[in-house]
């Protein structure tokens, strides 16, 4: 999993300290560990024991466990439809994404603009991060629906794209800008356009940090509800809609809302697992390498 | 949540289908006039029996008249088998095979119902043709036009048919406006209270009750001065053998954002409104004085209320102030207290014992009313040996109106008005996980309506809670005092604060007072901005005010 | 030759600035319009006719006993009017007691929580960086708070806050129904799910230091908080810097939590600014009086931004 190997200079015996430590991260590991496994043990009891189970409710010691919420919630079409809608919805955000981000970020790395200097359009993308998204829910609320498109992922997907644009833009230029230039160079003597050195050289050197902006991006999309609850009925809603569609007439069924944000952190959670080493990367947008 | 098996079996309606009349999937015409709607397998194959006659003039067996045609319904979700949006699913197969048209229902949770609906409407999409509201919606759907009148439909005889006499007044005005009907019956809603049977006629319990309060323990109270008694008396014993913990006295829902405010409500009518024999400027009102809009909301007897709501909520857990509905009935569910005043749901929850302790102890009364309540017009106190019973319709009623947008209004209103036949009705009212309340006159036991007890216990209900329940939403609607509903524009606005305010209160940030005057200085605000004149109107006009 | 200063740059460049501008200056510029008109909206049904329901052929559909089919054809017309109200949303919003509460909630939400998840992370970097059991599983199992969906955390710490049994029900704590207790529940949610991004980060950039200036540090001082306090922090500096603007910038746009969690209460003691700017929109329709809000948000985020421009433009030369 790990792939930072032990600095040397910390690689001295470990002392009783260090155990001692060890003990303390493992504690906090364990803390911030537990509202997952509490998700977990909700999933597993009935209805009724929502509420009542004592101790920590560990399955079987505290309760008797039932796989009947998570068989229920997986026989619902709405449940199978909101996966859908949310892998659909984030896998083309981050697709339309990449492709308007990718030059521009190469652009803002390779080319010298004039007008306005390479660094300002940079932070000006970056700026599109920190507007409230409540400030453009109306607006993009009365564009679509005098669209007619309310309630599709095309609406949701334009919508998602513009948001985590400014991801690709800003982790990847930063690549782009540290690949030694040559290469692309002797690519464009050799006689290729500027288009294929981008995309036969810059762009495969700089995949890492292109990975790292995906994952970031995907796992944005993926969570994003406040334009989903505003933009979507049913027909496109999303995993986080879908969730906090849980309460009706007669409250929250805590019990299914467990179920479902369970399945909704999976994807994000795995490739967050399987591209570890992009993290830090993707969440400080490039400012800071993993 | 299912609370038992339904009515008939899939073995009936076979052999009726074999008697040679027409037999569909979902529909079986009989040669005797008697036809039979057929749930399928999704709802264990439930039936219900109707006639040619009572299904209109456009349904029969070859006839498909709204072929071709596609409505959508807007309700709140709960699922396919939960309250309001179960049995529209339910019966959507039925009247897609009636009609040849294809039913597309579009769900949002409860607390996005009225935006969802408003955004539509406001901005012309006319994205459904039907939308399930509550009656609180009211003062903005008649104020901007956005709903059809069905006076005409129901006349016409070519619909299915049902009638507004079957309501209460109390229910028949949440479905109309100013004498004309736009709602088409479906679900009844408001508070009883719901008390343990077995708490409260225990006799050691009732000897050890009257040597602390000085008096015979009332079964059911009849004041709220005597329930909050009771809740002391039974707050902090462990009274119930379900856990070995000590009990509560009433559970509230009081989360702010959820349906905390209706606890007020229903609660503080008795205090707040002065009887009368017609609605004027002082009698029977309870929202604003209706000749000038000025907030009642501060008034002396609302306040009282409020203190008294602070009370009694210390008979209950602390943690109800962040709780919602389920939280609340979860707990009166599982033994934990004597006292719960809520909805319907309650009655038919108990009943499942999934979920519940207390089937069979589950008793429902009428709300209490006050041993005093406040005189608007002389301004004072009035303190009464024979309180009168105050009735409410708090909540949504939730039930089908037609869009002005809507391009099949006729297709529409067939399916809401199929959905409201009594057979259909009373099947609704019978099976709790519908989630459609008892409130109409033949859904009540005989003699006050034409219910058997047996349909309701082979339904799941235990014959006592049943018999309780049915007689306390009678009396509730027919009560001779209601408490008058909020439906004028904005009221979702109005409610949004006093709400608030009221969390303040019970969380202790505020005193009643505070509370209430911020709501009706806020309220002025909303009044002013909205156009004092219109509101004032829609107000008058809401609640039969006569200048 | 080679011109990187070739125009080929604007067709690189122009379609994702282009995308930005379509889609969120436009609306910017219609929210800022809206918050300053009353906006009218009335439909007015102009007519109602009966038209023969067609095939898919186009040819009339006929009942059974020959007349043909017909439906409702509804003629609509939306007719809105925009007044140019001045200033009375942003004054509405001076006077509105519920946007000063919003922004106290939001303010004590960002210091608090954004300073105890910096610190929290630092704390959590050092101690990582030590040479500790199992350190890449455990820190596999930090970074699963940050990718988990923040509306369902607020059912699921809902749970968790239970006051009548919950697991955290022994401290006697009233997480929910207390005012002030309910704003520290919300945060420390936060800090949940985000003390893990300072904390990787942090950890990132400690052993990205190289070796041979702790090495040569350490010879200077033996203990441990000088080094930390002369050497190492002031190397982090740059990077808490970065975390502060991002963790301020989404910290400000606070809502999935207290949406699920508390709803804003009890009383509106959790009502974020974002939290209350989205109801009123979107809940009770007032999309002026939003957008007013809004925008002052969008205001009060420039001039944060704006102070750590410098910084930011620093990381991005």
């Amino acid at each position: 999993m790990s792939e930072e190997a032990p600095r040397q200079d910390l690689v001295r015996r470990r002392s009783l300290a260090d155990a001692w430590w060890s003990l303390v991260a493992i504690a906090v590991a364990m803390l911030f560990f537990f509202p997952i496994y509490w998700a977990v043990s909700t999933s597993l009891r009935r209805p009724a024991d929502t509420f009542t189970v004592s101790g920590v409710g560990i399955p079987w010691v505290h309760f008797t466990p039932t796989l009947d919420n998570w068989l229920l919630e997986m026989s619902q079409p709405e449940s199978f439809r909101a996966f859908t809608n949310s892998t659909v919805i984030s896998l083309s955000a981050v697709t339309i994404a990449l492709l308007l981000g990718l030059p521009a970020a190469y652009a803002l790395a390779r080319f010298k603009f004039f007008r306005v200097p390479n660094k300002d359009i940079t932070v000006w993308f970056l700026s599109q991060r920190v507007l409230p998204p409540v400030a453009t829910a109306v607006p993009f609320f009365i564009a679509f629906s005098t669209l007619e498109l309310l309630d599709t992922r095309l609406a949701l997907i334009v919508c998602t794209a513009t948001f985590i644009l400014p991801f690709v833009v800003v982790i990847v230029r930063q690549t782009f800008f540290d690949l030694p230039i040559e290469l692309e160079e002797a690519a464009l003597v050799d006689g290729a356009s500027y288009l294929s050195a981008f995309l036969r050289v810059a762009v495969p050197l700089a995949m890492p940090a292109i990975a790292a902006a995906a994952l970031i991006m995907f796992a944005f999309s993926w969570n994003e509800y406040l334009f989903a609850v505003i933009l979507t009925i049913k027909g496109a809603a999303t995993m986080p809609v879908h969730i906090a569609g849980g309460a009706d007439t007669r409250g929250v069924q805590f019990w299914f809302v467990a179920v479902r944000s369970l399945i909704a952190m999976i994807p994000p959670v795995l490739l967050a697992l399987l591209a570890q080493r992009y993290i830090v990367r993707g969440l400080t947008l490039g400012a800071v390498k993993g | 949540m299912r609370i038992g098996k339904t009515l008939l079996c899939g073995a009936a309606a076979v052999a009726l289908g074999m008697s040679g009349a027409l037999a569909g999937e979902y529909v079986d015409w009989l040669d005797d006039g008697r036809v039979v709607l057929k749930l399928g397998p999704n709802y264990d194959n439930a039936t219900i029996e109707t006639t040619r006659e009572e299904l209109g003039g456009l349904f029969g067996p070859d006839e498909k008249p709204f072929e071709g045609a596609t409505i959508t319904v807007l309700t709140l979700d709960s699922g396919p088998k939960g309250g309001i949006s179960g049995p529209i699913t339910a019966f959507r197969p039925v009247w897609e095979e009636l009609s040849g048209g294809k039913l597309d229902i579009a769900l949002v949770p409860i607390t996005d119902l009225y935006a969802k609906m408003m955004l539509d409407l406001r901005q012309g999409t006319g994205l459904y043709d039907s939308i399930i509201v509550g009656a609180f919606f009211y003062g903005d759907l008649i104020a901007g036009n956005y709903i059809v009148p069905i006076d005409d439909y129901m006349a016409s005889g070519d619909f299915p048919q049902w009638t507004y006499d079957s309501m209460p007044p109390s229910l028949k005005n949440l479905h109309t406006w100013k004498g004309v009907g736009y709602g088409v019956l479906n679900d009844a809603d408001g508070q009883v209270l719901y008390y343990r049977r077995d708490a409260l006629t225990n006799p050691e319990h009732q000897a050890a009750f009257k040597a602390e309060y000085g008096y015979d323990l009332p079964v059911p109270p009849a004041t709220w001065q005597q329930l909050l008694d009771i809740s002391r008396y039974f707050a902090g014993k462990n009274w119930d053998a379900n856990d070995p913990d000590p009990d509560h006295g009433t559970v509230l829902h009081l989360k702010v954002g959820e349906q905390g405010h209706y606890h007020f409500q229903s609660l503080s009518a008795p205090f707040a409104i002065t009887p009368g024999d017609k609605v004027d400027q002082f009698h029977n009102v309870y929202w604003f004085d209706p000749t000038n809009m000025k907030p009642l909301i501060n008034s002396p007897g609302h306040v009282a209320a409020l203190e008294f709501l602070q009370e009694l909520h210390k008979t209950g857990p602390a943690a109800q102030v962040g709780w919602s509905l389920g939280e609340a009935w979860d707990y009166f569910l599982r033994g934990k207290s004597v006292f719960v005043f809520s909805w319907g749901d309650v009655g038919s929850l108990c009943q499942d014992t999934s979920r519940s302790k207390i089937q069979g102890n589950c008793a429902a009364a009428i709300l209490p009313s006050s041993d005093k309540y406040w005189n608007h017009e002389t301004q004072a106190w009035v303190e009464t040996d024979s309180p009168q019973k105050v009735g409410n319709t708090t909540g949504g009623s939730w039930h089908g109106v037609i869009s002005a947008f809507s391009q099949n209004p006729e297709a529409t209103y067939s399916f809401l008005s199929l959905m409201a036949i009594k057979p259909v009705s009373i099947w609704n009212a019978n099976n709790g996980w519908t989630g459609v309340d008892p409130g109409f006159y033949y859904q009540f036991l005989e003699p006050q309506g034409e219910a058997t007890l047996d349909d309701y216990v082979k339904a799941g209900w235990n014959a006592d809670d049943v018999k309780d329940y049915l007689q306390a939403y009678y009396e509730n609607f027919t009560a001779p005092t209601m408490l008058t509903y909020l439906r004028i524009e904005g009221a979702p606005e109005y409610w949004d604060i006093m709400d608030k305010n009221l969390s303040a209160a019970m969380a202790g940030q505020k005193t009643a007072q505070q509370a209430l005057d911020d709501t009706a200085k806020t309220w002025e605000e909303i009044t002013e901005r909205l156009g004092r004149d219109k509101i004032l109107q829609q107000y008058q006009d809401a609640i039969g005010y006569q200048p | 030759m080679i011109r990187w200063t070739s125009r080929v740059k604007f067709l690189f460049l122009l379609p994702a600035v282009l995308w930005v501008l379509t889609f969120t200056i436009f609306p910017l510029g219609y929210s800022i319009y809206l918050s300053f008109h009353n906006v009218e909206r009335q439909v007015v049904v102009s007519g109602r006719e009966q038209v023969p329901v067609l095939d898919a052929a186009g040819n009339p559909v006929l009942r059974p006993d020959g007349k043909p089919r017909t439906r409702t054809e509804v003629q609509r017309e939306l007719q809105t009017t925009f007044t140019w109200n001045q200033f009375a949303n942003y004054a509405r919003a001076f006077r509105d007691e519920q946007v000063w509460n919003a922004v106290r909630v939001t303010g004590t939400f960002v210091l608090v929580g954004v300073t105890t998840q910096i610190l929290l992370g630092l704390a959590l970097a050092w101690l990582f960086n030590r040479n500790i059991v199992a350190r890449g599983f455990l820190r596999s199992i930090m970074i699963l708070p940050i990718f988990a969906t923040p509306i369902a955390i607020g059912y699921l710490f809902f749970t968790i806050f239970y006051e009548v049994g919950g697991p955290l029900s022994w401290t006697g704590v009233p997480w929910l129904s207390n005012p002030n207790w309910a704003l520290t529940s919300v945060i420390i949610v936060d800090i949940w799910q985000w003390t893990p991004f300072c904390f990787l980060v942090f950890l990132a950039a400690l052993q990205g230091i190289p070796d041979e200036m702790l090495e040569s540090a350490r010879l200077d001082t033996s203990s441990e908080w000088d080094l930390w306090r002369y050497v190492i922090l002031p190397m982090l500096l740059p990077v808490i810097a970065i975390v502060l603007l991002l963790r301020l910038a989404e910290a400000l746009k606070l809502f999935d939590i207290v949406a699920t969690l508390t709803k804003g209460g009890p009383g509106i003691a959790t009502q974020s600014y974002t939290y209350y700017a989205f109801n009123v929109g979107f809940k009770l329709n007032d999309f002026g009086y939003a957008s007013a809000m809004a925008f002052l948000l969008l205001i009060v985020v420039m001039v944060i931004v704006t102070l750590f421009f410098r910084r930011l433009r620093q990381s991005y030369e």
